[in-house]
């Protein structure tokens, strides 16, 4: 769909992201008055859960227990500018601080006796349990010691492999989950999320109510939905109605609120706001000659450096894995015979599409042709075996098919190790020499 | 000190180590005669069903100054150095010459990958060098949800060898094999007791050799030969150096642990695979051969990469007492991240009972990469001197 195109109220490629989002700054100011509600319900007492991502926070949000996710409260950190104070610390108390900076933001956070006053809106108030995956072998070590440190019980949930890998996960996750897994793995899924079940149960005296789950289950449903035609709005809109620094933060920060009624009308607002700006054909880039793909995690500390390329080439970063994940790997149809099971199949899945190939190189690939996109830029993070994920593969799979891709390291929240001079720089010579005029350049 | 002249006086040493430094000679010989071989990826892969299946296990190691040219044109760079060079030898087809089939456990999250990579390889190339695959999906959290899912995990190894081996697995052929790993990890006990007297009998370096051997020959054989060194050691001298246990890293060869010797200290333990943690825990052979085979390899002591800082706390301080250590040597090679976690609590936790500490960190590859280490080995040895000699 061409987009002829207005500009919005973004330009040029300034010290600090500009976002032309109401939906943006929308989730920003409700992560803050949600964040301050939850600080009221846990001075007053009640159990409050920490959580790796990738955990199923669905059943804690069905037992309406207040939690936080690991890796949107490392983002609000790196964004408060944070991390370097914070991994200072994690080495005066004798720990390594160039390891795992994503998952151990909150760790190194809790070492700060200040946290109450300097830390982000206040500091994480302090959990009483902790809930990670085995999803890599620091996983537990992290978790444990971030427990001790706030008193918190330690939860930990097991991680299986997939032994059959059937093609296009894309295409069977939403109606025939049934089909993406072993079967025994589904059902092992199951058994892990009863055992966590009995734990909360045990831990905060509040039940669990499946039939509160199917409401919760309906509502991600709803709330991917949207993400699905907004993905699909965008990748098919040229120039782009909206950049990555839109989108990222406005889809991040509501995935987290997951389940919740405004998660839901926050995704349709989003999907409004941006299908309002192609009918009035406004657009982010007005000169757009190239559609990027930002494959890896967001790059919280400086999100202003995806929009250094607009104006000098017409570059636009159209694409992240935040909103196209929630198009594609969220939705749950068919729950209603056992939500469980369901649940199951989202949860153990976001390792798989994420990080094993080929799922995750096809997926790329996929979307890069739905998107249109003219080039991938992929940064692959510096310490984190969680995140490898077949790079080679995935580069090859998407250069075979005539998508060029720059592939560097850098670490999504330290940006003690981050020059954007050397990066634009780059970036810029992949643009110059593998997009302009076709790569001849 | 090296490999002492006492030892080497042993006939039975004599063989272990001649297996040690040749490992490939006896597999070589076993395929040669029809047998088949299933190298071993990881070190939870279960001897006893390989064995049960009338195969031969045998442990993928790393050559040191192989150039890794697949590794680098496949792996990222977070993945530790040995596991880079085992890698190398598998996709440049080293192994394809050497094995028949390639079993892999998860034994760390570097492993798996690893076997993801492989399976890919083997996927986009299928005439890529790759013996056939299998992956073990051990889980390692204490739970009988856990216990129950691998019994399953067990189960489908079972039939994936039958399957290789072309024979059907009884329960009887899964006993027996077990009553010989059980022969041989009794043997070996017999050694780290000697380790670990009062009167050290056994170095660390000979004691690599001993236990390593049995990943590159027929394990009866293997328990027979280590018994036989059990008694010759009886009477070698003893060994007066600082008592060092070592964690971290796993040493496929003796490097290290000479160096250690060279500066005056004596590796009497340590809780890596290939040392200490392959001996363990026995195959309970009173339960039946699924269930016996998972408690073996579910509950035996937590290596460092599947466990809890505490659980690893725990692990450390029981065997360094066991072994009655003076000094502990954390020893961790690059990018093997994990253990790093642990190590502040685990240094508080020894330092707080007068053990001293050693920390070696993001150690590179093959050993001598690493400036001035004979130097500062030496320091840590008179650092734990200091210690008993303050006492």
């Amino acid at each position: 769909m061409r987009n002829d195109c207005k500009v919005t109220d973004r330009q040029g490629g300034p010290a600090r992201a500009k976002k032309s989002l109401n939906a943006t700054a929308t989730a920003a100011a409700y992560q803050k008055e949600w964040f301050s509600g939850l600080r009221a319900r846990v001075d007053a007492g009640e159990d409050f859960a920490y959580l790796n991502a990738d955990v199923p926070m669905e059943v804690l949000r069905a037992m309406d227990i207040p939690f936080v996710v690991n890796q949107w409260w490392a983002a609000i950190c790196a964004a408060k500018r944070m991390t370097s104070k914070y991994f200072s610390l994690l080495s005066s108390a004798g720990y390594r601080d160039d390891l795992c900076s994503y998952c151990a933001t909150a760790f190194a956070e809790s070492l700060d006796p200040d946290d109450k006053t300097s830390g982000p809106w206040g500091g994480l108030p302090s959990p009483t349990i902790a809930i990670t995956r085995l999803t890599c072998d620091c996983q537990s070590k992290i978790f444990e010691l971030f427990a001790r440190n706030h008193g918190a019980d330690l939860y930990l949930m097991e991680n299986t492999q997939a032994r059959t890998v059937p093609p296009d996960w894309w295409e069977l996750a939403a109606d025939r989950w049934e089909e993406l897994y072993d079967s025994d793995r589904l059902d092992a899924a199951v058994e892990e999320l009863k055992a966590l079940i009995g734990f909360l149960e045990t831990k905060t005296g509040k039940l669990f109510d499946i039939n509160k789950l199917v409401e919760v289950m309906a509502l991600i449903n709803e709330q991917e939905n949207w993400y699905k035609k907004t993905r699909d709005l965008i990748a098919i809109t040229r120039p782009a109605p909206v950049t990555v620094v839109d989108t990222i933060n406005a889809v991040m920060q509501a995935q987290w609120q997951r389940g919740t009624q405004w998660a839901a009308a926050h995704a349709k607002s989003l999907y409004e706001e941006i299908k309002a700006f192609v009918d009035e054909g406004r657009c982010a880039v007005p000169n757009e000659k190239y559609r990027l793909m930002w494959l890896g995690r967001g790059l919280w500390h400086d999100f202003a450096f995806y929009q250094n390329f607009e104006e000098k080439y017409g570059a636009v970063f159209t694409w992240s894995m935040y909103l196209a994940m929630g198009a594609d790997a969220y939705i749950r149809n068919n729950f209603e015979q056992d939500p469980l099971r369901a649940l199951a199949a989202r949860y153990i899945g976001m390792e798989d599409f994420l990080h094993m190939p080929p799922w995750n190189a096809q997926w790329f690939l996929s979307e890069a042709r739905h998107n249109l996109i003219d080039g991938v830029v992929y940064m692959a993070p510096e310490n984190c075996m969680q995140a490898v994920e077949g790079s080679y593969f995935i580069k090859k799979t998407l250069e075979d098919a005539g998508i060029p891709v720059l592939l560097f390291k850098a670490d999504p929240v330290d940006s003690r190790k981050w020059n954007r001079d050397t990066m634009t720089g780059m970036v810029e010579d992949f643009i110059e020499t593998r997009l302009v005029n076709g790569g001849k350049k | 000190m090296s490999i002492r002249e006492c030892a080497m006086n042993s006939e039975a040493f004599r063989r272990l180590y001649e297996v040690y430094k040749n490992r490939e000679t006896v597999s070589d010989a076993f395929r040669k005669n029809g047998g088949k071989v299933v190298g071993q990826m990881g070190c939870d892969v279960p001897d006893e069903l390989v064995i049960a299946a009338g195969m031969m296990p045998v442990r993928l190691y790393a050559d040191e100054y192989r150039p890794l040219v697949q590794a680098d044109k496949y792996l990222e760079y977070s993945f530790d150095p040995v596991m880079r060079a085992q890698f190398e030898k598998v996709v440049d087809g080293t192994y394809n010459d050497r094995i028949d089939y390639l079993a892999i456990s998860n034994s760390t999250d570097v492993i798996i990958r690893l076997y993801l990579y492989l399976r890919e390889i083997k996927r986009l190339d299928p005439a890529a060098p790759i013996p056939p695959l299998e992956f073990i999906d051990w889980l390692f959290t204490r739970k009988m949800i856990h216990q129950s899912r691998n019994e399953l995990t067990v189960r489908l190894f079972w039939r994936k060898l039958e399957e290789w081996s072309g024979r059907t697995i009884t329960d009887n052929d899964v006993q027996s094999a077990a009553a010989i790993c059980n022969e041989d990890r009794a043997a070996l006990r017999r050694i780290s007791a000697l380790r670990k007297a009062d009167e050290v009998k056994v170095s660390g370096s000979e004691a690599l050799v001993i236990i390593g051997s049995a990943f590159f020959m027929d394990r009866r054989e293997h328990a027979n030969l280590v018994n036989l060194v059990a008694d010759d050691a009886q009477s070698w001298p003893g060994i007066d150096a600082a008592r060092i246990f070592m964690t971290g890293s796993a040493q496929e060869s003796t490097e290290l642990y000479e160096l250690i010797e060279k500066v005056g200290g004596v590796v009497i333990g340590e809780d890596h695979d290939w040392g200490d943690r392959f001996f363990g825990r026995d195959c309970n052979t009173s339960y039946s051969p699924v269930r016996a085979i998972v408690d073996a390899y579910m509950m035996r002591e937590f290596s460092s990469k599947k466990a809890t800082v505490s659980q690893r706390v725990k692990a450390l301080n029981d065997a360094v007492d066991s072994a009655r250590a003076e000094g502990v040597l954390f020893y961790i090679n690059a990018y093997e991240e994990a253990a790093s976690w642990d190590f502040p609590s685990q240094k508080s936790s020894l330092e707080s009972r007068g053990i001293a500490t050693g920390s070696f960190v993001k150690m590179l590859f093959p050993l001598s990469e690493n400036r001035d280490l004979e130097e500062k080995l030496g320091s840590f040895v008179e650092s734990v001197r200091r210690v008993r000699r303050d006492a």
